[in-house]
């Protein structure tokens, strides 16, 4: 009897196995803002195709290494140009697979509960002020997006002398929230899509986009590691099912 | 002057111990666990006694019932343990002045340079510990104490950790310590040579009692108390004095209250007080004055009381002008000889056979 | 190569500051606890014993968590020091010296308490008599005579707070100047694209510096040694 129902199992999960093989993985090295729509997007595409998403996230800058490296990763996702740039000069990205897909915006957080107002920021807008003797969170303006983005911004209202001595420099936009939220850093730098899902942070202002260079979110195949599946999922990711969540979120459709 | 009286549980026993101890060397005398340890540690106030009080020259050092327990360092005593115990960190002159430099110019008793020459330790000074000799530590070990300008000086077994060549080198420097230093000790042993020639005063101690206390020859005396001292044999200790030395002969003639004896040369000189140890199979009995034996020491006695012990021995003490000698001759003997008590009779020491060793240099200033 | 750019002078002079104020300033507490293992005998002793060693076993990033729940701004403790000091010590040096601390305590306790059960009661008592009282007994005899054990404990927790990197970066962060020792400032050259030759020379003052270490104490080692036999 109960070698009957031992090989029973053991039958079922050869046949599960099978079909589980037969189902391909996505890799998709994703900028962190991309987080949350992009599982969710995953999410609906497995249950349409049986193909799984693993997706990693951290800052471009990061993740742009990690594939000149030699990661597996078969779509890549850069919060900025500089990134895929980076990676397209040197041979490592389908070239026609290349579409700018997202936009996004920059926003002041500060912690719910902080005293800041919400307030129009211009290039006036004196931030290091307003962060009084506490820091501001932000991705490594050296490297991360997020980071870069602000550093423009602060450069050309002239204010990055007075900001820089007082950066937090998180490894990305994500980690710099988590900072914010947990009232480590009376305020932020992160995109409006990131604002938007957390509910530990309150937006007190958004950065006019004048004051930075177009926020622009490139999607690319990865050279060398392309699969029916990766087709695939990118063509998914720029389809009206996606839009509808893209939107969702917040970010912006080029 | 230190008084003790102590009550205490200890482990397998109860410590009762009351003693004084005044001037002069204090021998505490019993086999090993008797509790003579944890007594001067008490003392020393490294151990806690459960009830009772110490003190020494009117200061209360432990009182159960006032709630008193002075802490060691504070109690101006000086402790040789049985281990050296030197600080291997430190050089012997930093070791010597460590108690030393604990006592202000005032309190001090004692010369630096006066331990150290009675030691004879002078060139030992600059060394480390770990170079030395083990009697070599001992007396720098001794020194370290004596310099503290202790109150009292508390000898836990210091030569115990010696071979008898060293202990034979040491034993001389705790002597003269004890004469020339007026600082009382407390010396705890369970080797009756040591306590034959350093102790004024004896305490006998049992299983955490005592069992007896007094001036030592008298305890040593007492052949009731022969188990406790461990002699192994019945025998006695007189006190008695140099007369005169004989140096065409090589014998020095000593006097005590019996009479006079014979014994080979010793150093000391006429009128130092020296005490005796006789064996009592040393000591021959005769009914009639001998003649013509080539035993010098002869002495009238009277007898005092004949007792037949185990083994065909019989023990006779005998009564010589007040001082009390053993004697023990065969059941066999006896038979012959027919002593009863109350009969006047005669002992017959060899003057050699009085082993060398057990006459010792007493310190002057006995009572 | 060999020439050294500002960002890695400063990590360098940040990696010597937190590490020396981490093992100097947690030294006396390290000899407290290493006593109380040696000498005392308590119920829960056990437990005081996994206590102190939980660093050494926790993930490092575990240890940096807990830092932050209890010193964080908002933290038990930190918060209290927020309101009544106005003091915090997210993103400090300060705080990356309290994270390698904690790290870095357990390897200088346990040479302390191996050391402490090596010295002879015995002398302690016989200090006693001579007239020293408990704390300049231990100050005066035990201390010379644990030095050994002291200066191993110090070297071990000096490497290791050097080495500190995964509650560093948890509890306060990564601000040049104030925690980008040398582990966080080469991670943080390897995440970028470029920075491999700088992390290659980070990588070198790291193995001088630890073979520095290891040097310095077994010189000073073998000279306790010789000065104990002379």
């Amino acid at each position: 009897m109960v070698l009957k129902n031992l090989t029973m199992a053991l039958v079922g999960l050869t046949f599960s196995l099978s079909l589980a093989a037969r189902a391909e993985d996505v890799t998709v090295f994703a900028a962190a803002s991309l987080t949350n729509a992009l599982n969710e997007i995953g999410t609906q595409f497995t249950a349409k195709t049986g193909d799984r998403i693993q997706a990693s996230y951290a800052a471009s800058s990061a993740l742009a290494k990690q594939i000149e490296q030699g990661a597996p990763a078969q779509i890549f996702a850069s919060a900025d140009l500089k990134w895929m740039d980076y990676l397209a000069d040197k041979k490592l990205i389908v070239a026609d697979s290349l579409v700018n897909l997202l936009g996004n915006s920059l926003v002041l957080v500060a912690p719910a509960n902080s005293v800041l107002k919400a307030q129009q920021i211009t290039p006036k807008t004196d931030i290091a002020a307003l962060a009084g003797p506490g820091r501001i969170a932000t991705g490594d303006p050296d490297s991360v997006p997020v980071g870069l983005y602000f550093r423009q911004a602060m450069e050309r209202s002239g204010q990055w002398q007075a900001v820089e001595p007082k950066l937090a420099r998180a490894e990305s936009v994500r980690a710099a929230l988590a900072l914010v939220e947990r009232g480590e850093a009376p305020l932020g730098v992160v995109y409006a899509t990131d604002a938007a899902v957390s509910s530990k942070v309150k937006v007190v202002g958004l950065f006019p986009d004048s004051m930075h260079d177009v926020i622009v979110y490139p999607f690319a195949l990865v050279a060398g590691h392309e699969s029916a599946a990766s087709h695939a999922f990118l063509d998914y990711l720029r389809s009206n099912d996606a839009k509808t969540i893209w939107t969702k979120y917040g970010f912006r459709l080029n | 002057m230190l008084t003790v009286c102590v009550r205490s549980r200890l482990g397998s026993f109860q410590l009762d111990a009351t003693l004084n101890a005044g001037s002069g060397v204090t021998a505490l005398f019993g086999p090993s666990g008797s509790g003579k340890t944890s007594l001067i540690n008490m003392v020393a106030g490294l151990c806690r006694p459960d009830e009772g009080r110490i003190v020494i020259d009117d200061r209360v050092l432990f009182d159960a019932k006032a709630g008193i327990d002075v802490p060691p360092e504070q109690r101006r005593l000086g402790y040789v343990f049985q281990e050296p115990r030197l600080f291997p960190h430190l050089s012997v002159r930093s070791n010597l002045k460590f108690g030393w430099n604990r006592v202000s110019v005032a309190e001090r008793t004692v010369d630096f340079a006066a331990v150290v020459e009675m030691l004879g330790i002078d060139h030992l000074l600059d060394r480390r510990p770990a170079g030395l000799s083990g009697g070599e530590k001992s007396r720098v070990a001794i020194g370290r104490a004596l310099l503290a300008s202790p109150r009292i000086l508390l000898m836990d077994e210091p030569l115990a950790s010696l071979d008898s060549s060293r202990k034979a080198e040491v034993l001389p420097f705790v002597a003269d310590l004890a004469k020339r230093f007026a600082i009382p000790i407390l010396y705890v042993s369970h080797a009756m040579d040591e306590v034959l020639r350093l102790a004024d005063t004896l305490v006998l101690m049992a299983e955490g009692q005592i069992a007896a206390a007094g001036p030592t020859e008298e305890i040593l005396s007492r052949g009731d108390l022969c188990p406790l001292t461990g002699h192994g044999e019945v025998g006695t200790v007189l006190s008695a004095s140099v007369d005169h030395h004989d140096d065409e002969n090589g014998v020095t003639a000593l006097s005590f209250s019996g009479g006079t004896l014979l014994v080979g040369r010793i150093d000391s000189p006429p009128g130092a007080a020296v005490r005796l140890r006789i064996h009592a199979r040393d000591v021959a009995l005769a009914t009639e004055p001998p003649r013509q034996v080539s035993i010098r020491n002869i002495l009238a006695v009277r007898i005092v009381s004949v007792t037949t012990t185990l083994d065909r021995q019989v023990e006779i003490k005998l009564d010589c002008g007040g001082a009390v000698i053993r004697s023990q001759i065969t059941a066999l003997a006896q038979s012959h000889l027919r002593l009863t008590p109350g009969m006047q009779a005669f002992a017959l020491l060899e003057a050699v056979t009085v082993a060398r060793g057990d006459i010792v240099d007493r310190p002057a200033g006995h009572r | 190569m060999l020439t050294l750019t500002p960002l890695e002078i400063e990590a360098l002079r940040l990696s010597l500051l937190v590490s020396c104020c981490a093992v100097v300033g947690s030294l006396p507490l390290g000899i407290v606890c290493a006593w109380i293992l040696a000498r005392l005998d308590f119920p829960g002793k056990g437990l005081f014993d996994g206590i102190i060693h939980l660093p050494l076993v926790l993930p490092p990033v575990v240890v940096g968590y807990f830092l932050l729940v209890v010193l964080g701004r908002r933290g038990v403790i930190g918060s209290l020091l927020l309101h009544w000091f106005d003091f915090s010590l997210a993103f400090t040096w300060k705080g990356a010296a309290i994270a390698s601390a904690v790290i870095a305590f357990p390897l200088m306790v346990r040479p302390v308490r191996l050391s402490l059960e090596g010295v002879d009661p015995g002398l302690e008592q016989a200090a006693r008599t001579l007239g020293c009282g408990p704390l300049r007994t231990f100050l005066t005899v035990t201390l010379p005579l644990i030095a050994p054990g002291l200066l191993t404990g110090l070297i071990l927790g000096f490497a290791r707070s050097l080495s500190e990197f995964g509650a560093t970066i948890t509890f306060v962060s990564n601000i040049p100047g104030e925690t980008r020792t040398l582990p966080i400032a080469l991670y943080s050259l390897t995440q970028v694209p470029g920075g491999d030759e700088a992390a290659l020379r980070l990588c070198l003052i790291s193995v001088a510096l630890a073979f520095a270490a290891l040097l310095a104490v077994d010189i000073l080692a073998r000279r306790i040694q010789a000065r104990m036999k002379a």
